[in-house]
């Protein structure tokens, strides 16, 4: 029964042609408006890091001696950054006391840069500590990540990813040049692939999404500091200093700068870091008094982070809204279209139903034309959804580099054509089943 | 035109009408609020600015060291720049107008106050009415005799020393309105951090606050300090000179500016027009998307309309040839399916109007925005009307050109 209603629905696909051209084309601009935007948001809620981001964790307490500023503004603006950031300190002794499997302290910096050959430019910089490179899976091509021991002795070494080297030596074998960082000069010892996990997880200050940007250079933040870089944002400062109110260079020592990121590979893990990290925050207990504060701590995974932070863009998801409305309404248009369709033949149905066809029979030839059109629409949305992603990409957003079609939306557009097709064909079909045996016979 | 018959047509069709209708509301409904959606964007990207934007170049730069001059560094860099053949005003800005980000202060009327009236923009930099080309509408502007060096200013805080901090701003006439409503701003004081006083001896037409997130929340609010900067604080040059010169001067400049020290970098240059457009790219981007989208909706619910009525037309091919045998005219026909259209846009309409009302009520929630202006209701409404109209008026065209004759053949 199944090829005879193929059959059927095949026949009356191309029965007239003009009307089911209009329905394939509608269709198929609907599919490819969604898969457009759907795309473009899946690959902004991807995984930055598959395979490690599940074990990483920003760990964070409170301890500015000062006054808390995090309140709301008139203009709806925090006043303040609230990245989770700590004191030099503070993350140097949570680096120090080894309580995740790795942990790195992270600050994203910019400054000029400059070799013996070329003209200097600007590049971000990532301050950081020795476990950076093998927690985040920053993959090396030559030379060494540097060690705990340099981190300790403030060394200015420098891993640099191919680009730099190129850009500053002419050659990717750079090992043992010397990179001057505003006339400091750092050596470098490690030679990376470019790296740039999307989103930005690990310095949400500095971007989320981006295909140009990307640090290109990795030092250790000790070095970075006596350099003279300084960060230009704090999430808060101790209120000791007039220079550490300023906005122009921070005060490492006073303000808080620095993000911590701990590996921790079991719940167990987990549990005894909380403990420890809530342990460090009660410490703080009488300094935090007089400030009328409480002691405070957070330990966030990648995921919370991310929603914490509020990453995706909030245009994005009003397009995948407003695309999905148009399918619907593209679907109504389908829907009202093959109905019309179907009823025509109300008199051949008629005479399909007194020469003994099912009522399911009907039902089935007619769900399966309406089918047939979606999925038709979905062959044509395809390389529509190209186009549309391509368009996508010309605007220059910052994220919309990333917009691509992978293979699961890939898919996620064939399903979605299909269930399309059972949605629009599901009324008109059963309209259609409903027309009664012989009588549209006489009428006709 | 009796209206009864069509109706009782279309009581036959109960399922395609429910669905012309449904898409019709749908257009409607999300017609509405797009356009609203754009109007808002295109609103957006015409704030004025008050500055002279077609006579103004930019250049920011970067130290790559530190200097111990760099008091004497930037009267140096200026007097270069002043120099260059057409320049008529040059200036270290603290911000531009249409940078990404801004530094703003909360501004009370009074000390005591708990919550700041509003947050306004801060703009250093000796020259700088001068050189924006920003209107003074009433007052003064700033004296040379005024200006203090930024650095000074942040060593005076340290020291409390606040009676000798400079005291006389200049505000635009929109933040003047929202401090002291139907007042006389000039001379009236605003207080500002741990309520330090301030003085207005000036108010400017228009100033646009940089900020990507600011201009929702006061465009205007932006006030002139008579404080200036030298390059460890960052900035930028601004350059004032006549449009048709702005290439060469830049490119003058830009060299000028490096021959004087080599040890620092550009890191952004430009006319001030190409900085607006950069601004509010994603604007024009939104604005792009939407109207697509408007127009696709359009298209296709048209395109169901001219399918649908076809479909009648062929089916009623007999009924109509019936009619005109006993004395329709080809207008009756033609009113007829018109009417028809009419009709179920209407419904249609009516429906939408409720959704239209429901999808705003919803982007209000969560995305922050205005209510939808009660003006987008008829607008909406007419243009889906004449949509209807013109996209039935094809196949109705057809539907009156069926001949009389028709009703004498058997199907």
């Amino acid at each position: 029964m199944m090829g005879y209603s193929m059959e059927l629905a095949w026949h009356g696909l191309r029965r007239y042609p003009k009307t089911t051209a209009l329905a394939v084309l509608t269709v198929a601009i609907g599919l490819a408006a969604s898969m457009t935007t759907m795309a473009l948001l899946h690959m902004l809620s991807a995984d930055p890091l598959p395979g490690r981001s599940q074990h990483l964790y920003l760990a964070w307490f409170d301890a500015v001696q000062a006054k808390s500023q995090t309140y709301k503004s008139l203009d709806n603006d925090w006043s303040t950054y609230d990245y989770k950031r700590l004191k030099t300190a503070d993350a140097e002794a949570l680096l120090a006391a080894h309580k995740g499997v790795l942990q790195a302290a992270v600050a994203d910096l910019d400054a000029q840069m400059a070799s013996d050959q070329r003209e200097p430019s600007n590049e971000h910089v990532l301050a950081t500590s020795s476990d950076f490179i093998p927690m985040f899976g920053v993959a090396l091509r030559d030379g060494r990540p540097w060690t705990a021991a340099e981190d300790a002795a403030r060394a200015p070494v420098a891993v640099i990813d191919t680009e730099l080297a190129q850009k500053l030596f002419g050659t990717t074998k750079a090992i043992g040049q010397v990179v001057q960082i505003k006339h400091h000069p750092f050596r470098v010892i490690g030679i990376s692939q470019p790296y740039a996990p999307q989103p930005h997880f690990y310095g949400l200050n500095a971007w989320a999404y981006s295909g140009s940007d990307r640090e290109s250079i990795f030092v250790p933040f000790g070095a970075a500091v006596d350099a003279g870089l300084a960060s230009s944002s704090t999430d808060g400062c101790d209120d000791v200093t007039e220079k550490s109110k300023q906005f122009i260079a921070i005060d490492p020592i006073h303000c808080e700068w620095l993000a911590e990121w701990v590996q921790l590979d079991t719940a167990q893990d987990v549990a005894a870091y909380r403990s420890f990290l809530e342990h460090s925050a009660q410490q703080q207990e009488n300094s935090l008094a007089s400030y009328g504060k409480k002691p405070q701590w957070q330990l966030l995974s990648v995921q919370q982070w991310l929603t914490l932070q509020n990453v995706i863009p909030d245009n994005v998801r009003l397009n995948v809204m407003l695309a999905g409305s148009f399918l619907l309404l593209c679907m109504v248009n389908v829907a009202g279209l093959l109905a019309a369709k179907f009823m025509r033949r109300g008199a051949e149905v008629g005479i399909r139903r007194a020469l003994g066809a099912s009522r399911r029979a009907v039902m089935l030839h007619h769900l399966l034309e309406a089918g047939m059109v979606c999925l038709l629409g979905g062959v044509l949305a395809w390389p529509l959804t190209l186009l549309g992603l391509s368009l996508l990409r010309m605007q220059d957003q910052g994220f919309t580099d990333l917009a691509r079609l992978d293979v699961a939306m890939f898919a996620g557009l064939f399903a979605l054509a299909l269930g399309v097709g059972v949605l629009v064909g599901l009324v008109p079909s059963w309209r259609v089943s409903l027309v009664q045996p012989g009588l549209q016979v006489k009428s006709a | 035109m009796d209206i009864r018959p069509i109706l009782f047509t279309l009581r036959r069709h109960k399922l395609t009408c429910c669905l012309l209708i449904l898409q019709i509301a749908f257009t409607c409904a999300i017609v509405c609020n797009t356009i609203f959606l754009i109007s808002q964007r295109i609103g957006r990207i015409n704030t004025p600015s008050g500055i002279a934007e077609a006579e103004l170049v930019y250049v920011q730069m970067a130290n790559i060291g530190s200097h111990a001059d760099a008091k004497a560094r930037v009267a140096e860099d200026l007097a270069a720049l002043r120099s260059v053949p057409g320049v008529t005003s040059a200036t270290l800005l603290s911000e531009l107008p249409f940078d990404y980000g801004s530094n703003n202060m909360d501004v009370r009327t009074d000390p005591a106050q708990r919550m700041p009236t509003l947050s306004a923009t801060q703009y250093f930099g000796e020259n700088a009415v001068k050189t924006l080309g920003v209107q003074i509408v009433e007052g003064r502007d700033l004296q040379p005799e005024e200006y203090v060096y930024l650095s000074d200013v942040f060593k005076l805080l340290a020291q409390k020393q606040f009676d000798k901090l400079p005291a006389a701003t200049l505000i635009t006439r929109d933040m003047a309105e929202r401090l002291w409503p139907g007042q006389d701003p000039l001379g009236k004081r605003f207080y500002v951090g741990q309520g330090l006083p301030f003085t207005v001896v000036g108010v400017m037409a228009n100033l646009i606050r940089p900020g990507q997130g600011r201009l929702e929340v006061g465009a205007q609010y932006s006030t002139v300090w008579p404080v200036r900067q030298t390059m460890e604080e960052g900035g930028s040059f601004l350059i004032r000179c006549a449009p048709q010169d702005r290439d060469r001067v830049l490119r003058t400049a830009v060299d000028k500016l490096k021959a004087l020290d080599p040890d620092r970098i550009v890191l952004d240059k430009g006319t001030m027009e190409q900085h607006r457009r950069d601004f509010f790219q994603n604007d024009r981007a939104m604005v792009g998307i939407l109207a697509g989208v408007c127009i696709a909706l359009l298209i296709v619910t048209a395109l169901g309309i001219v399918g649908l009525a076809s479909f009648w037309v062929a089916q009623r091919n007999h009924s109509i040839g019936v009619r005109r045998a006993l004395g329709a005219t080809r207008g009756n026909i033609l009113q007829y399916f018109q009417t028809e259209n009419f009709l179920l846009t209407t419904m249609g309409i009516g429906l939408g109007m409720v959704l239209a009302y429901g999808i705003n009520l919803f982007l209000i929630m969560h995305y922050e925005l205005p209510r939808l202006p009660a003006v987008y209701f008829p607008v909406g409404a007419i243009l889906l009307w004449c949509l209807g109209q013109a996209a039935v008026l094809g196949p109705a065209l057809r539907a009156a050109a069926v001949p009389p004759v028709v009703a004498t053949r058997s199907v």
